[in-house]
Formats: structure tokens, C-alpha cells, sequence
């Protein structure tokens, strides 16, 4: 069967979103999830973290009130000007405030083994 | 026994939605790769990644799961379609406002829960809505995650499906998370 038009938003930790992971690609749709360490106003570019990992997100088409500190959660394009600089052009995005965090990247981890059973047995 | 998912709606991730065929001999049900369980309704959960309104038809809307994209339709053309003209009107009007608010709900970036009958639209799986909650709880979608997965380990994957299977009560989880597992009960306290 065909699949929807619209691309769906990988799901990748920032702590895997390294210039050496698959996701790392231009024009690479993908689901990303972290704290808010800064925003800029003038441009909408909102700096999200997971511990040390951090990337860049593109916010000017989303209607959000950005609060430092809180948890948000986007899908969008990943644009790539160097190995270090990527941004994230948003088309998605949401506060996750309360997300259980640990559990979140524990069921990720699940669901992708859950996801590589099921396309090996299709496959076979 | 084969048909005992026929009339449940079937908690899928899109991945695995989206490779549904239907059936040669009835092509309103649909069955999965990894079994031949017919199936005719679903129930996914997402945040909506895009929203196509046409006033009076309907609206055409994306849920993305994560996994892949769910096309989804919700007709809105209850006062103008023949097929609802021997119907009640009075019932008719219901459920254009029923329609109408649950149109109402689906806004980009909401995270909902969307269940339906599974239908095909130019070789496109989806599903025709018949009902759409807004998620507001951040932990919903990673608990549909676990749910999806324990229910195509437990039940969906094996045959013959008995009906308490169906219901979620499948024991013997082959998922290892604590974490994983507080959830799961608290979602079988909850049913």
C-alpha cells in the first residue's frame, strides 16, 4: 500500500543526532524532544537541550509561548549548514511539560526493536 | 475464531497500519503482514501534522505516531449526501453537529486519539473517523506505544485471537521495562 504524502518525524534523541548518526542528513524529517535553554525573539530560534546535546530549531512558523527551562517536543526538517550546525525548521511543535522522560527514551528504545522484529519478519 | 478482531478497533502504529492490504474476498476488511486476522477498525494516537478542511465535505487531516503518518478522513456532508436521505432527519442533524465538533477538535500540533473503520483511498490506507480526542497528558502517546507493541506481541500476531486477548488482558509480556510494565497496569486498572 502507498504511504501518506505528508513525511513523518523520525523519532531521534538529540544525544543521537551526531553528524555521524543516519537521521544526520539534509532535509531529514524527524521528531526531536528537549528542554529549552534559550530563545531569540528577532529570529524564533529556540536552543533545546538533552543534558549536553543541544540543537538549534527554526520556531518562526509555530504559534507558541516559549517558557526557558520547559520541555517541547517538534517535528520538522533538519537543514545542515556544517558537521556542527544543523537546524531544525519546525512545522510542530508542542510543550511536554510532566513528559516522564526516562520512560520516554526507555519506550523509544523498545519501539524501534518492536519496529525492526516486525519489518525482518515482513521481509522474510 | 479467525474473525474475532473484526469489530475491534485495533491499536495500531502507523508503520504497521500502513501496510495493511485488504482482503481479496471482502475488500472493506483489511489484514496485517505478520497475520491473517481481518481487520475493519482502527485506533491510533499522534500528534496531527496536517489539517485540509472543505466546508460541508470534509476534513482531511494527518496523524504522525512516530513510527509513519496515518491518513485519516472525517466526513462533514451529512445534510447533502443522498446516503443519509432515508435516514431521521432529526438523527441526520445530530450527527452533522456531532461531525462538526469533532472537526472542531482537530487542530494542528494536538496530540489525539483518532478511531475509525479502516478504508482505502487511492491506494492509500486510512481511516474514516468516527471519533477524536484531544491527548492532553504528555506520557499518552509513549503509553499507546507500549500498548501497540504488547498488543501485536500478544494478541494481534497470534492465532487463534480469544476475546480476552482482545480486551488487553494478555499476560506473559515479553516486555522487560519496570517502567514499562507501571504503565501497562495502570492502563488495565483504568479499563
Amino acid at each position: 500500500m502507498a504511504s501518506p504524502a505528508i513525511s513523518f518525524g523520525a523519532l531521534v534523541t538529540l544525544k543521537e543526532l551526531t553528524s555521524t548518526s543516519p537521521h544526520f542528513k539534509e532535509g531529514a524529517s524527524l521528531r526531536v524532544t528537549g528542554k529549552l535553554q534559550d530563545y531569540n525573539v528577532e529570529t524564533a530560534i529556540a536552543i533545546i537541550n538533552d543534558g549536553a546535546a543541544t540543537l538549534q530549531v527554526d520556531t518562526q512558523h509555530l504559534k507558541i509561548n516559549f517558557r526557558i527551562s520547559s520541555i517541547y517536543q517538534f517535528i520538522g526538517e533538519l537543514h545542515i549548514d556544517s558537521p556542527e550546525e544543523a537546524v531544525l525548521k519546525a512545522r510542530v511543535g508542542r510543550n511536554v511539560d510532566g513528559i516522564d522522560l526516562n520512560l520516554y527514551y526507555q519506550s523509544l528504545k523498545l519501539l524501534q526493536e518492536f519496529q525492526s522484529d516486525q519489518i525482518r519478519k515482513q521481509d522474510a | 475464531m479467525e474473525n474475532t478482531l473484526i469489530n475491534t478497533h485495533v491499536k495500531l502504529l502507523a508503520f504497521d497500519f500502513n501496510t495493511l492490504t485488504p482482503l481479496p474476498s471482502d475488500s472493506s476488511l483489511f489484514s496485517r503482514t505478520a497475520s491473517p486476522t481481518p481487520l475493519s477498525r482502527a485506533e491510533t494516537l499522534g500528534l496531527i501534522t496536517s489539517r485540509d478542511l472543505k466546508p460541508n465535505k470534509f476534513l482531511r487531516f494527518t496523524i504522525d505516531d512516530g513510527t509513519g503518518c496515518i491518513s485519516c478522513i472525517l466526513w462533514l456532508n451529512h445534510l447533502s449526501s443522498p446516503y443519509f436521505s432515508r435516514r431521521d432527519p432529526a438523527d441526520v442533524r445530530r450527527m452533522a453537529e456531532v461531525a462538526d465538533a469533532l472537526a472542531c477538535v482537530v487542530q494542528v500540533g494536538v496530540v489525539a486519539r483518532v478511531r475509525g473503520k479502516i478504508s482505502l483511498f487511492r491506494g492509500v490506507v486510512q481511516i474514516t473517523v468516527t471519533d477524536v480526542g484531544v491527548e492532553r497528558d504528555p506520557n499518552a502517546e509513549i503509553l499507546h506505544w507500549l500498548q501497540c507493541v504488547k498488543l501485536a506481541r500478544k494478541c494481534y500476531d497470534v492465532l487463534p485471537c480469544s476475546s480476552s486477548q482482545v480486551d488487553g488482558n494478555c499476560s506473559g509480556t515479553s516486555i522487560t521495562s519496570p517502567v514499562a510494565h507501571k504503565w501497562m497496569d495502570a492502563d488495565k486498572l483504568s479499563t
